[in-house]
């Protein structure tokens, strides 16, 4: 099976090749068979590289240390499912993995065309295929070949980084990965409109799902990723400004730049020079954050001397890619006129294009932070990384004004609103803000910052609502139907804004859960078994904690079979003024294959707050069982994986699929529909979907 | 040998498979089913009328009202009708056969409705509501209908 596999990864690369050529060729002579090849070629690319993707799989499962691959990420003692996920646990099977995973949306982004959008299809197959003829040669031949053998072979495995021995590790890189990998197709779509000369606002119109699709999975991902950060690094925190982090969240910024400015171009028929600017910075950021999270290339410029050709490579890369776009739109500038201007200050326009500057500040200050360390290194010969109060005093503020756009938005009126709508409109939700901030003031909240972003959150909150219950209103008055009636008819009509306007309260809830983090409190104590400790949450009460005593799970006796891992269990005992809530379990691990130890931490969950145990030592030598622990009490970190929750929800619903409700109600065809039949009034337009 | 002769046959039967378009005279469809020359035509019209239904939707929910809401209403209908009138002269008569199944039927009554409305000035101002053929006051909040009411 890997050796078919690794043929199939050779087989691969002609494949890719022919369909570029004949895909692009196609396109340019007309000819339909060429076309028709190329499309194929996308087909049996992903069949290939199914086999090829199955191929290390197996050799994973089957513990095939002679490959250079398996031996590094794997042994013996691993479990079945860190085994598979070995699949995209280190650079190589990643770079294999997102090209199996671009390939799959490819194939289903040509198969949906094959009857429509036909003008665009060469293109779009040509450029998705010259992406993956790309990857595939760089899997081939820039030294990262999951089937590289080693010329022996080891007995055993070194194993998997104890880090990534997580449940999350079999979800959360997917998930990322999906969503950088279907951003090639909008993308795709951008470069045909450009090469085809359709700049229109219909390559926006087919791709507008892969977009938010992309996006779905992209926030998934990243929301995983800090929850796996939570659980498993063990020191309270979710997101560190690490530069892998920070890699998943540059195309997350632009992506979610780009879904607010395609709105001015489909409503208004601006921005459309900004908008393939933004299109293209995207999909150059998903390559460039796949190549850095495996590269090693930011946290250790020298020491992956084999990873800096392959980091050339990409650059080179994405270099030729952006160059091309540029030229590209500089050829096309007269096709990418804006149809209008923006009339006032006071519009929603402006408000968007206001969220676009600010998505894209944080973008190159997310971006400046990064590659900090490479540019001091280049230009001072010395490397300077900058940390976590870099990044929070830097997009603190711009995100809290992202957060007062987001309330702004949606009350203001397209092209022109005036002063005293304004107003009225956002009157209550000032108020409502005030209220809150008089009300956390007067509870003795002096956090300047959380208090800012709280007295926001509330203003943005009650625009949300009141938008809702103004449009159901409105709705309700004009079709005489019940409020819930004209509710799920608002949400059906117009998926996208109210979809939107759920991921925004979903947005809010999270930068509230963020905010929490001004109160934790934290504690350290060393203790032995039966004594016990308090800390303070911030709502006011107090958790006791008991260490009860220390378990170990005991080495087997068969010398020539290993564990895994060694555990030592910690039992401890959780009292809340009082009164018994629990137990936790926190664990310390020791890896002897990879001689490396870990911490498991201790979390227990309410809605407004986390207590969180960290077992820091533990005293094996005396025999006396001493543990010392952090204990930490989180506020509101569980809303930050609500808002996580309600952002997926509110995408979703702008994603599923247009249905068509009026069709059984409809005159026949030809006939002249009933005028006046319907009311139209405050209805928004649900434009028929053609998506991709 | 056998995963070597499984090799061989992947790669001739993948070979076959993508030649055989280019010699056969099979071929994918280079025009598609919705890519009419209209839909240029019919997606401005769209985006038209889309502007003046969220501009309905605006003025039922408090973003815009007075003096801007005529003013824009008058201008986005101004150029609804334009676009309407510029779709069916080169429509002619299809144009309910026009969109391909993507295009929702629902939506096209609503601008056949707009259309008329536009032309007939049914739309009643205040509160939105499209009237029958012929109808002198607002089924919906009552006012009067008249040309300051709806005509554009």
């Amino acid at each position: 099976m890997t050796v078919l596999g690794e043929i199939a990864l050779w087989i691969a690369l002609p494949v890719a090749l022919w369909g570029t050529v004949l895909s692009f060729a196609g396109g340019r002579t007309g000819r339909g068979g060429l076309v028709l090849s190329g499309e194929r070629s996308a087909y049996a690319l992903t069949f290939l590289l199914v086999l090829a993707s199955l191929g290390v799989v197996a050799a994973f499962l089957g513990n095939r240390y002679e490959y250079w691959y398996v031996a590094n990420y794997s042994n013996r003692e691993l479990g079945t499912y860190y085994k598979i996920a070995g699949l995209w646990a280190g650079q190589r099977g990643s770079l294999l993995f997102w090209t199996l995973l671009l390939s799959g949306f490819a194939t289903i982004a040509v198969f949906r065309n094959r009857r429509r959008n036909r003008e665009f299809m060469p293109y779009v197959s040509g450029t998705l295929l010259a992406v993956l003829s790309f990857l595939i040669v760089v899997l081939l031949f820039a030294g990262v070949n999951p089937f590289e053998r080693l010329g022996f072979v080891p007995a055993n495995g070194r194993g998997l980084n104890p880090q990534l021995q997580n449940y999350w590790m079999t979800i959360h890189p997917p998930t990322l990965y999906l969503g950088f990998t279907a951003f090639a197709v909008p993308f795709a779509f951008a470069v045909s409109a450009l090469l085809s000369n359709r700049l229109d606002s219909r390559w926006i119109a087919v791709t507008r799902r892969w977009i938010l699709l992309s996006w779905f999975f992209l926030t998934n991902g990243i929301v995983f990723g800090m929850r796996w950060a939570y659980e498993e690094l063990g020191w309270g925190g979710y997101w560190f400004w690490d530069p892998v982090e920070n890699a998943s969240l540059l195309p997350w910024l632009t992506a979610t730049a780009f879904l607010h400015s395609i709105q001015i171009q489909e409503n208004r028929g601006m921005l459309k020079v900004w908008n393939m600017g933004l299109v293209a910075a995207t999909f150059l950021l998903t390559i460039f954050a796949t190549f850095l999270t495996r590269s090693g290339l930011i946290e250790s410029v020298h020491s992956f001397a084999e990873n800096l050709k392959i980091a050339y490579i990409f650059l080179g890369f994405m270099g030729a890619a952006a160059a091309f776009c540029v030229v590209l739109v500089i050829h096309r500038l007269p096709s990418l006129r804006s149809d209008n201007h923006i009339r006032s200050f006071l519009s929603r326009e402006s408000a968007f294009l206001f969220n676009n500057l600010l998505l894209v500040g944080i973008t190159f200050a997310v971006m400046w932070g990064t590659l900090h360390p490479l540019i001091t290194e280049g230009f001072f010969g010395q490397k300077v990384n900058v940390g976590p109060p870099y990044y929070n005093r830097v997009n603190l503020p711009i995100g809290l004004a992202l957060l007062c756009l987001m309330g702004i938005g949606p009350v203001i009126a397209w092209r022109k609103a005036s002063t005293r709508n304004l107003r009225r409109n956002f009157a209550v939700p000032v108020g409502v803000a005030l209220v809150v901030l008089g009300a956390l003031a007067a509870v003795g909240v002096r956090h300047g910052m959380a208090l800012a972003t709280f007295a926001v959150a509330a203003f943005v909150m009650s625009t949300v609502v009141s938008e809702f219950w103004k449009g159901t209103a409105a709705r309700a008055r004009i079709s005489g139907d019940g409020r819930l009636r004209a509710l799920r008819f608002l949400v059906r009509r117009n998926r996208r804004r109210w979809g939107g306007y759920v991921v925004h309260a979903g947005v809010v809830i999270l930068f509230t859960g963020i905010a929490g983090a001004a109160f934790d409190e934290a504690v350290v104590h060393e203790l032995a078994p039966g004594e016990s400790a308090s800390v303070r949450s911030a709502f006011g009460h107090e958790y006791r904690l008991t260490y009860e005593s220390l378990s170990h799970s005991r080495p087997r006796v068969r010398p020539d079979v290993q564990e895994n891992d060694w555990r030592w269990t910690a039992l401890l005992t959780v009292h809340r003024d009082g009164e018994r809530l629990g137990v936790l379990r926190p664990e310390r691990r020791f890896y002897p294959v990879m001689d490396e130890a870990s911490t498991e931490v201790g979390i227990r969950s309410t809605a407004f707050e986390d207590l969180y145990v960290i077992p820091r030592e533990v005293d094996l030598e005396s025999g006396s069982e001493r543990a010392t622990f952090e204990f930490k009490v989180l506020p509101l970190v569980p809303w930050i994986w609500y808002g996580g929750m309600i952002v997926a929800a509110g995408t979703l619903i702008g994603l599923w699929p247009v249905g068509q409700p009026g069709r059984a109600r409809t005159a026949a065809p030809g006939s002249r529909a009933p005028v006046g039949g319907r009311p139209v009034g405050a209805q928004s337009a649900r434009v028929p979907e053609r998506a991709a | 040998m056998t995963v070597l002769a499984g090799g061989v046959l992947l790669a001739a039967g993948i070979l076959i498979y993508l030649l055989e378009p280019v010699f056969s005279g099979r071929r994918s469809p280079i025009r598609g089913e919705d890519s009419d020359p209209r839909t240029e035509a019919a997606a401005r019209r769209r985006a038209a009328l889309t502007a003046l239904r969220d501009l309905e939707y605006d003025r039922a929910t408090g973003k815009v009202d007075g003096k801007d809401y005529e003013a824009l209403r008058t201008e986005l209908s101004r150029e609804a009708l334009r676009r309407l009138d510029e779709g069916s002269l080169d429509e002619g008569g299809a144009s309910r056969e026009l969109p391909a199944e993507q295009v929702s039927r629902e939506l096209e009554d609503e601008i056949e409705a707009i259309r008329q409305a536009l032309r007939a000035g049914l739309r009643c101002a205040p509160c939105g509501r499209l009237n029958d053929d012929g109808a002198r006051f607002c089924g919906g909040c009552g006012r009067r209908l008249g040309p300051a009411g709806g005509r554009a």
